[in-house]
């Protein structure tokens, strides 16, 4: 008697049969018991109600139409009566075509698919194809100890590659991270040789301030990572630096960073809470993690903050190389800075470039006092394809001598070190000189047309950079190359001042990239020749 | 005497079978392609048109031989198998997943020839036994 009830109950509980009676289906009835404007197939309307349309937004109401013959109900107002009134006629629609459906013996042919209804028998396994936020194919599973996937094959897994999670005794390295909304979600996993930077949010509260586990240091240290996948050699997570940041922003740096400082309530304040990591992953070329380390931020959280924003970065270094970041590979990326560099001594014989951040190609950068003389040694790096120009405002006296004015502003327009030669890819080598194009120097000079002589003493007032770039390669991906760099001084000539006086004349200096790259010649294949040989015997009765 | 209607029957039997064959496949691919045609739908219309074929070799072969060397129990044999591709036939006439226009009139042609071929047939058996 339990499963004949159940049974009967299970056979109630199926979906509402679908409506196939074209004269009673109706899409744009979509109020309730009200008139839909326009809507002539809806059984709310009145007569007086279509005399007001204007006109049917459903004219026809078929099945599908690729049956031979079927039912369709027609709508359609007659404007000629007074007042118009609706037809509706039920008539046979013929599909003329030889390959109309004649009839069917498959049910669900023509129609949707009816969803399964949620029994108590299969209600589990519904729960699980589609419970989550998502529907994937094959089910979430991070954990080491699954028997679901495949053995792996002790040549494959024996390293780590591009793309794959970085695994750590439980689970796998998290790098917190927004994922629907800005709030924080500890399952995102850092990726092996992925750089990565995240911001996130989450809520905290100073009375949780030690049991919220994504505060403390230890959250993010504790488990060790596995130097290759599934193996079981460790890589301790060292911490580098510690910095603490108060309450107004201001940021130190700890000079021991090896006490495990962990959150704890003090004053009404939470201090040592977590507010950005910076892991630093050290690799082999083989993909074996040897080194690991950690520099973190910690802050204080006050009574009245509800949630606090997070950062994370990871990035990953070869062993015994020193990262050089490329500005594109080959060509130059547009906002990526300008490669330079010096030759050393040794001219003529080709030595390898000098490249580091203090020999960066820049210009001054302008400061909000716009004095030259004040704000010395601010400057930005040139960014490739970005035209920049700066300036500042030189004011001169009457006291100021001028061969070491000429030298100090040459030195606010060109910096300290001003490179010699500019990498002509985004990935050159140092070791390529071929690669690299030399800065050429000219020297202009504002001279007035009445006949000073050369002997007075001019200043620079301007410096000028021009980036000669072009395409290179392929038409269908062009990459960047700089052709010619060329630093133009306008210098001019400082007249002497009445003593008192001062004058203020205006420093620039600017970048500017010139695309001179000439107009791809598509080249096409040769046109084929048809090579007919007859044989040599081919005219055989009479040859 | 051989029947000369039968023979003539039987020659364009053959050669509207093949036409048949040939068309009803390529139904069945456009059916399978435009609508939903799930595989245990499939496969039983596939098998009843190739069994059709397979049983309509050797009955036009025995229809063949036994009217021309008058002789009956050939023709009675291909009597038989011609019930077997009848039945076959109704089916795809009428139990098939998706009957077009064009599979009812194919389907009523051979039918016909079939009805018209039993026929003959007979009168020609009733001719050979007396």
């Amino acid at each position: 008697p339990a499963d004949i009830r159940d049974a009967a109950q299970a056979r109630d509980r199926s979906a509402p049969a679908p409506v196939t009676d074209v004269a009673r289906l109706c899409v744009c009835d979509l109020l309730v018991a009200q008139c839909d404007v326009n809507c002539c197939c809806d059984p709310d309307c009145s007569a007086e109600d279509f005399s007001l349309f204007t006109t049917c937004s459903v004219p026809v109401v078929t099945g599908d139409s690729r049956l031979c013959s079927q039912k369709a109900a027609v709508y359609s107002l007659d404007v000629e009566a007074n007042p118009p009134e609706r037809i509706f006629k039920l008539i046979d629609q013929v599909n003329p075509s030889i390959f109309c459906i004649h009839a069917t013996n498959y049910k669900q042919a023509l129609y949707l698919k009816t969803p399964e209804i949620p029994t108590p028998e299969n209600f589990d396994q519904l729960l699980d194809k589609f419970g989550g936020a998502t529907f994937s194919a094959e089910p979430d599973s991070w954990n080491l100890d699954t028997d679901a996937q495949n053995p792996p094959d002790a040549n494959e897994t024996s390293r780590y590659e591009y793309g794959v999670p970085v695994q750590t005794e439980d689970a796998f390295l998290r790098l917190p991270s927004p994922v629907v909304s800005s709030w924080c979600s500890d399952a995102n996993p850092a990726a092996f040789l992925v750089n990565q930077a995240t911001k996130c949010i989450r809520s905290v509260s100073v009375e949780k301030c030690d049991s919220i586990q994504a505060l403390s240091m230890l959250f993010y240290i504790n488990s060790s990572i596995l130097a290759v996948p599934k193996s079981s050699q460790m890589v301790n997570i060292t911490v580098k630096s510690i910095v603490v940041q108060s309450l107004n922003g201001m940021r130190t740096l700890l000079s021991s960073s090896d006490v495990l400082r962990l959150p704890m309530v003090l004053d009404e304040l939470c201090i040592n809470a977590v507010l950005g990591v910076n892991y630093h992953i050290t690799h082999t070329d083989t993909g074996e993690i040897i080194e690991a380390a950690a520099a973190f931020v910690l802050g204080a959280i006050s009574k009245e903050t509800l949630s606090i924003e997070q950062s994370f970065k990871i990035s990953f270094t070869q062993e015994n190389t020193q990262p050089v970041p490329l500005s594109g590979n080959p060509g130059y990326v547009v906002g990526l800075p300008v490669r330079a560099g010096f030759q050393p001594q040794g001219y003529p014989f080709p030595a390898a470039f000098l490249s580091n951040k203090h020999s960066q190609l820049t210009i001054l950068h302008s400061t909000s006092t716009q004095d030259c003389l004040a704000a010395q040694g601010a400057r930005a790096p040139v960014l490739f394809g970005y035209n920049m120009i700066s300036g500042c405002k030189l004011r001169i006296t009457a006291a100021m001598k001028c061969q070491p004015l000429a030298q100090t502003l040459l030195d606010v327009l060109k910096g300290q070190s001003f490179p010699e030669y500019v990498a002509s890819f985004g990935n050159s080598q140092a070791q390529d000189v071929l690669d690299w194009v030399p800065i050429t120097q000219l020297h202009i000079s504002e001279q007035m047309i009445s006949h000073t002589l050369q002997s007075s003493c001019q200043i620079p007032v301007s410096l000028g950079i021009e980036v000669k770039w072009t395409k290179y390669g392929s038409l269908v991906n062009p990459q960047a190359r700089i052709v010619n760099v060329t630093a133009t001084i306008t210098t001019t000539t400082l007249k002497q001042l009445p003593s008192g006086r001062e004058r203020i004349i205006p420093i620039t200096s600017s970048v500017v990239f010139t695309d001179i790259s000439s107009p791809a010649e598509p080249s096409y294949k040769a046109w084929p020749t048809i090579d007919i040989k007859l044989p040599f015997d081919f005219f055989y009765p009479f040859v | 005497l051989s029947s000369l209607p039968l023979q003539i029957l039987l020659y364009v039997n053959g050669v509207y079978y093949i036409f048949y064959f040939l068309a009803t496949l390529a139904m069945i691919i456009y059916k399978s392609q435009v609508f939903s045609y799930p595989d245990n739908l499939l496969a039983p219309d596939l098998a009843v048109l190739f069994l059709m074929a397979i049983l309509e070799v050797p009955r036009l072969y025995l229809g063949f031989k036994g009217n021309l060397t008058e002789a009956e129990a050939p023709l009675g044999l291909s009597l038989g198998l011609t019930v077997g591709s009848v039945v076959l036939c109704v089916y795809l006439l009428l139990w098939q997943t998706y009957v077009l226009w064009a599979d009812v009139l194919l389907n009523a042609v051979l039918l016909s020839a079939y009805g018209l071929e039993s026929g003959l047939k007979v009168t020609a058996i009733a001719a050979f036994v007396s």
